[in-house]
């Protein structure tokens, strides 16, 4: 008897977890009276997001989110984030939006909405250079390392289905780890990151083998945040037009900012 | 805005949480069962072996029970290769529970051993029993009796540190839900899903557990728990 009251006390609870509203709507008004922003980025993707030697999050996509902080005039507050956490701290409300190279695709639009693209990214194959791989179907057979819930998850999993054997890692820096000590015999992941980790370590003998997808990323914010959005749109619009977000893209990855088609 | 709860997505994917339910299942019945033999070894060699043999067990109980898990798969996963040593992600995660779960067992099994009167050793010595079968006949049967409780929380905490290993990649429930949530966006549906799982499979082990007790070593005696 003492027992089935105790389950039924947990289930009451796990029930009572379905009633809790966790995402509320969040205003440029509301942002604006609050005084700051918090804004949740990647500090495991170099250059995109790092830690620098102070060990404070740095790099384009920082510099992005207080560019955006600095022309709302509030103060921003960076929450770190790992990639496949990125849309459960947007939803649970513990950031207003995230600036976190998060790609536009029309699955993960249904959850939250994207502002027009502010970078691009690379994605890349990578595997030692003993290795014959051209392109996706060379990759049949083979264990293929990804970060979890990533664009080129989606892809090799949707293209090659069980051909493929993808080992999904919760973050980037574990996705380039485990190719570098052979426990996978290729990575889909971001090519300049990898360019530079790869570099580091000319013992892997690891090379790029082909570009999976150019994707653009956008700002992204709760579905039902439209007043956010326009005014993140107007600010991505106005910095590509005055040359402020390609400063930015030219320090962080030596080349201009690519062209980027808006919707 | 109201938050608009969708189990639909979760229902198709319940083949995936179904093979991450059963490995789960398979790490943690495998590693249980491993951990018990190891820690029955360990605690005897702990302590009726010889000096060098109790310092060996000693430090390796403390070395393990002193470093985080997450830490201790790691190192197995992206250090061991570096030494020639490669292990897929689902051995890799079975080795590290069985690591990680037999250091604490190893020290229950001891405190078991610990509370049976040293009168009784005396006695079967003096009888000219060996150390090897007073520990068999006499020894173990007692403080496996006492030690089925403890023994049985530290495996559910066994089971649930399963979970952890989802990082190196092995496929197991939380991987699973985490590949589910980040591919339809829906992480309290899957989440809640999980817990629920996972306390079902909690629940199920703690009624086995009891049943052991009950029918391997008699109704439980009042006063002693």
């Amino acid at each position: 008897m003492k027992r089935l009251f105790q389950i039924l006390a947990a289930a009451v609870l796990l029930a009572g977890l379905s009633v809790l509203r966790p995402a509320e709507a969040q205003t440029i008004d509301e942002i604006l009276s609050r005084g700051t922003i918090n804004i949740g980025v990647l500090v495991d993707l170099p250059p995109y997001g790092i830690l620098n030697a102070q060990q404070e999050p740095d790099g384009y996509d920082i510099e992005v989110a207080k560019l955006l902080g600095g022309y709302l005039g509030v103060k921003v507050n960076l929450v770190p984030l790992t990639s496949p956490n990125r849309i459960p701290f947007l939803l649970t409300n513990k950031v207003d939006l995230i600036v976190a190279t998060f790609g536009i695709t029309p699955e993960r639009a249904k959850q939250v909405m994207f502002s027009i693209p502010y970078s691009a990214i690379e994605n890349v194959v990578f595997a030692g250079k003993d290795k014959k791989i051209a392109g996706i179907q060379d990759l049949k057979g083979l264990r293929v390392g990804v970060p979890r819930g990533t664009v080129q998850d989606v892809i090799l999993s949707k293209t090659l289905g069980s051909a493929v054997k993808l080992a999904r890692f919760d973050d980037d820096p574990s996705t380039y780890q485990a190719l570098l000590t052979g426990q996978v015999d290729a990575i889909a992941e971001t090519g300049l990151t990898g360019d530079k980790f790869y570099d580091s370590h000319p013992e892997g003998g690891i090379e790029r083998k082909f570009t999976l997808l150019q994707q653009p990323n956008g700002i992204t914010m709760r579905k039902d945040q439209f007043n956010l959005h326009q005014w993140v749109n107007t600010f991505v619009y106005f910095t590509k037009n005055n040359g402020e977000l390609n400063a930015l893209y030219e320090k962080w990855f030596q080349k201009p900012l690519p062209n980027l088609p808006v919707f | 805005m109201e938050y608009v709860f969708h189990f639909g997505d979760i229902w198709e994917a319940r083949d995936e949480l179904l093979d991450g339910t059963l490995l789960t299942l398979r790490l943690s019945a495998v590693s249980m069962v491993l951990s018990l033999i190891v820690a029955v070894i360990g605690a005897f060699a702990r302590t009726s072996g010889p000096a060098w043999l109790r310092g060996i067990v000693a430090a390796y109980v403390e070395l393990i029970r002193n470093t985080p898990f997450l830490v201790q798969l790691f190192m197995i996963f992206f250090g061991l290769p570096t030494l020639g040593v490669r292990l897929d992600a689902n051995t890799g995660a079975l080795i590290a529970m069985v690591l990680n779960g037999s250091a604490y067992t190893i020290e229950i099994v001891r405190a078991g051993i610990e509370s049976i009167g040293h009168g009784q050793t005396e006695a079967a010595l003096a009888l000219g029993l060996s150390r090897l079968r007073i520990f068999r006949l006499i020894i173990l049967p007692q403080a496996l009796r006492v030690v089925v409780p403890p023994l049985g929380s530290q495996f559910i905490l066994l089971m649930l540190n399963s979970s952890i290993c989802s990082v190196i990649s092995a496929d197991e429930l939380t991987a699973a839900t985490q590949d589910i949530q980040a591919r339809t966006f829906r992480p309290f549906e899957a989440f809640i899903v999980a817990a629920g799982i996972y306390l079902c499979l909690s629940l199920a082990f703690s009624g086995l557990f009891a049943a052991i007790e009950r029918f391997a070593f008699g109704a439980p005696a009042e006063g002693r728990r």
